[in-house]
């Protein structure tokens, strides 16, 4: 039985795609009903619109992917997101009295990743130099951030200035594909390559799939770890980036709002374990496609906004249950 | 003797693969009946489908004179007084003693609440019979791991019992332990109760059972009375071929030391020196708890002393962590492989090279030289596998443990801990490891064992370290090892 491979039956190869890719099934199953139930979803521009709602969500997803698959979880990238979204807009809207911007905005853009990176590390080390569950730790650097953004916006809308060279991020495109699907794509490639061919995307694999053994096996876990946090918290920094981009403006209370979970969703609804040492990147990038096929569906059909959370609910349970291995 | 259970033409595959073909099992009223055969053998796999975990794909059980059928539930076989214990122990590590043993049938009082004080006496009771004095309200977790096993069995035989299945019960238990349970099962063959007793132990079967069945390749091979066959007798049935004794004589190289701990102290350990010499095999023996495993642990940088000092090749390290050690060429096979030997959920691929990648530089993973390392350790240490990308944890125990030795191997370690290697590991793969081990040993790389096994340590070690709570008691060369001289060592009488 040593390393032979056997021939395979036709058979055999369909049941390794289907175990493989069912996610990928599903994924057209549900393009194909929505295009049945309503025929003005398959345009091109509608899609193209769907791309772009959801990559700001799928960019947090992404960077999840990694914490998930590492055995931990973030509960703060939404209000994180808000808070380095609202450094960025008090940065682009500094002027100096000639009327020139005081920063560079690739200065700000950057200090905008920076801080989400920041919070990412500020997570990760109280996570593991305290040993406290990361649902707890994340949960509460959550609600400091998003006090933090209250408390520096007042209570109020933070209102920055529109930059036209700013706003092609989320709004343009490129050869007609929305930008902050590029930007997603380009990420998604990169996460991919990380996880699947560098020894760091194996020892996540390895963390979440057995932390004891990892750190008799002479990886540093912690560092590891600390690494995942990071690397969510740069998504918050890049999708803050995006979503100001767009909206020029960041509203205290609401900006991000929800966000965590729907990146969460996301990375479940794309087949990665919640208990880590399982998980792929591909997952993800159909499941936050899922969801804003799903958002846009409710549109389309005029359903009331009030029944959206009954209808991503029901979304999660099936496309989980499609997956279920026995 | 009337039979209680008869099992007829079981046939069972996983994922395609048939490791049960038509397998036949009878066992009498009041029989004590050995279940023989290597791991993969199908042992463990008929036991859990009389407990109904598994169901067949085809054949019939038969159990005192009623057919089983195939939807049975584990919950329906214990109704009926079939008892397991599992080779894995099955225990929720949070609740109490007591709150284990009964578990789903808990003593109820007059308004259906649990009543904890018949609860816990009862548990009490059923603890002493196993000469146990474990408070029953304790939590399983602060337990040791020889405890939790006798908290198992007590479970075991807490139910009106008739059958009693025992899957490697006595893998984590001292001599002491063991001679109790044997009584007990003694005893409860005189009251009619048959067991079936699964053991690598091939000394064990001899001196319990009456019966022995032998099981090879997932097919019955034979079934014989204990009286009518020799422990040698019993092996060689089970691999199909002579099993050749090790024997292992004194060191007696001249290679320089390339390991020298000195002082070792900790809470648990008290001043541990001993030295190591290249392509030396060392022993340590002592009883459970007397400190081997903490000791280890010291030496790969996971447990940290208080003061002591470690010598690598005439210099002191300092090993804070694993990947310290490793870097020294430090190898560690724990004791155990599902906690902190392997990440079960990934590819052999991945557990053979985890060591490999962290000693050496760059950030890839380089899939193809990857690949062919893990070939070579596939090959080198015959592991069984569908090919590089199988789960680990579809592997057999012996399997796994090759998967570890591999790691090291392909990490060129050159000294090289081995926390009992072949627990849970059948006869055939045990020789397979001592083999490995010995060609370490002969190509320079020096091997600690630690080992509660006896003729394992007589049988391999050069020389063994004896430990007793927490201190070397003493140093035995191979021409002066006898059980005896250990024991007396180990429990420092």
């Amino acid at each position: 039985m040593v390393g032979i491979k056997k021939q395979q039956s036709v058979g055999e190869i369909l049941v390794r795609i289907w175990k493989n890719y069912s996610i990928v099934v599903v994924f057209f199953i549900i393009i194909a009903i929505c295009g049945i139930l309503a025929p003005r979803f398959l345009q091109p521009n509608n899609l193209l619109n769907i791309l772009r709602n959801t990559s700001i969500v799928g960019v947090i997803a992404l960077g999840m992917t990694f914490v998930i698959i590492g055995g931990g979880i973030d509960l703060s990238s939404g209000p994180v997101m808000a808070t380095s979204g609202a450094a960025l807009i008090f940065m682009q809207r500094m002027v100096t009295e000639a009327g020139t911007p005081v920063y560079p905005l690739w200065f700000a853009i950057l200090v905008c990743c920076l801080i989400g990176t920041a919070f990412g590390l500020l997570n990760g080390l109280i996570i593991t130099k305290a040993k406290l569950p990361p649902f707890i730790v994340t949960l509460a650097v959550g609600i400091i951030a998003r006090s933090l953004v209250m408390y520096f916006g007042r209570g109020a809308t933070i209102m920055g200035n529109r930059i036209i060279e700013f706003t092609r991020i989320g709004s343009g495109s490129i050869f007609g594909i929305p930008t902050p699907f590029i930007i997603a794509a380009l990420l998604a490639f990169l996460f991919h390559f990380i996880l699947t061919k560098t020894k760091f995307g194996t020892y996540v694999f390895a963390v979440g799939g057995n932390e004891n053994a990892s750190r008799y096996s002479g990886i540093k876990v912690d560092r590891i770890k600390i690494y995942t946090y990071m690397i969510v918290g740069l998504c918050a920094g890049i999708a803050a980036t995006i979503e100001m981009s767009r909206m020029a403006a960041v509203a205290v209370t609401t900006s991000g709002s929800q966000y965590e979970f729907e990146a969460i969703t996301a990375v479940i609804v794309g087949g990665t374990a919640l208990s880590g040492g399982r998980g792929r990147i591909l997952g993800t990038i159909v499941g936050f496609v899922i969801l804003g096929i799903v958002n846009n569906m409710m549109i389309m059909l005029n359903i009331s906004p009030y029944l959206s959370g009954a209808v991503k609910g029901s979304v999660i349970l099936f496309a989980v249950l499609m997956q279920r291995k026995d | 003797m009337e039979s209680i259970l008869k099992m007829r033409g079981i046939r069972k595959s996983f994922f395609g693969v048939e490791v049960l073909h038509g397998q036949d099992f009878e066992i009498s009223k009041g029989e004590i009946a050995a279940l023989c055969g290597e791991n993969g053998a199908g042992k463990s796999t008929l036991m859990k489908i009389l407990a109904g975990v598994y169901t067949c794909d085809s054949g019939e059980i038969e159990y005192k004179g009623e057919k089983l059928g195939p939807n049975i539930t584990p919950m329906d076989v214990q109704r009926r007084g079939i008892s397991m214990i599992h080779q894995e122990l099955n225990l929720l590590e949070d609740l109490t003693v007591a709150q284990n043993i009964f578990l789903c049938r808990e003593p109820r009082n007059r308004i259906g609440a649990i009543d904890y004080k018949k609860m816990n006496s009862d548990a009490k009771t059923l603890l002493a019979r196993l000469g146990e004095k474990i408070d029953p309200t304790r939590k399983v977790h602060e337990l040791k791991i020889a405890q939790k096993q006798m908290v198992e069995i007590a479970k075991a035989i807490s139910f009106n019992v008739e059958l009693l299945v025992m899957d490697e019960p006595t893998s984590v238990l001292t001599g002491k332990e063991t001679e109790i349970l044997f009584n007990l099962i003694r005893n409860l063959s005189k009251e009619g109760v048959a067991t079936v007793y699964i053991s690598h132990r091939l000394k064990e079967i001899v001196d319990l059972c009456q019966t022995v069945s032998i099981l090879r390749d997932g097919t019955f091979v034979t079934k014989k009375n204990v009286a009518d066959v020799t422990v040698k007798d019993i092996a060689t049935l089970m691999v199909g071929r002579e099993v050749k004794e090790s024997m292992a004589s004194d060191y007696n190289g001249n290679g320089e030391i390339v390991l020298e701990v000195k002082d070792v102290s900790d809470t648990m350990l008290k001043d541990i020196s001993f030295t190591l010499r290249r392509g030396e095999i060392l022993g340590f023996s002592g009883l459970v708890g007397a400190g081997r495993s903490e000791l280890m642990e010291v030496i790969f940088g996971i447990r940290k002393p208080h003061h002591g000092e470690i010598i690598l090749e005439g210099k002191p390290i300092t090993v804070k962590s694993a990947i310290d050690a490793i870097k020294a060429n430090i190898g560690f096979v724990t004791e155990d492989r599902k906690d902190t030997g392997l990440v079960l959920g990934r590819s052999i691929l991945d557990n053979i090279n985890y060591e490999f990648w962290l000693k050496n530089r760059g950030g890839m993973r380089r899939r193809r030289d990857s690949s062919k390392r893990t070939q070579d350790a596939i090959k080198e240490m015959s592991i069984r596998c569908t090919g590089e990308d199988q789960l680990v944890s579809n592997l057999s125990g012996g399997n796994q443990q090759k998967v570890v030795l591999g790691k090291w191997l392909i990490a060129n370690a050159k000294i090289l801990i081995l926390d009992e290697p072949t627990r849970g590991v059948d006869v055939g793969a045990r020789q397979e490891i001592y083999r490995i081990i010995q060609n370490l040993a002969n190509n320079g790389v020096s091997i600690i064992i630690v080992s509660s096994d006896l003729p394992e340590i007589m049988g391999i070690c050069q020389r063994t370290a004896v430990m007793h709570e927490g201190r070397l008691t003493g140093v035995l060369n191979n021409s002066e090892m006898s059980e005896s001289k250990i024991m007396y060592y180990a429990t420092n009488v």
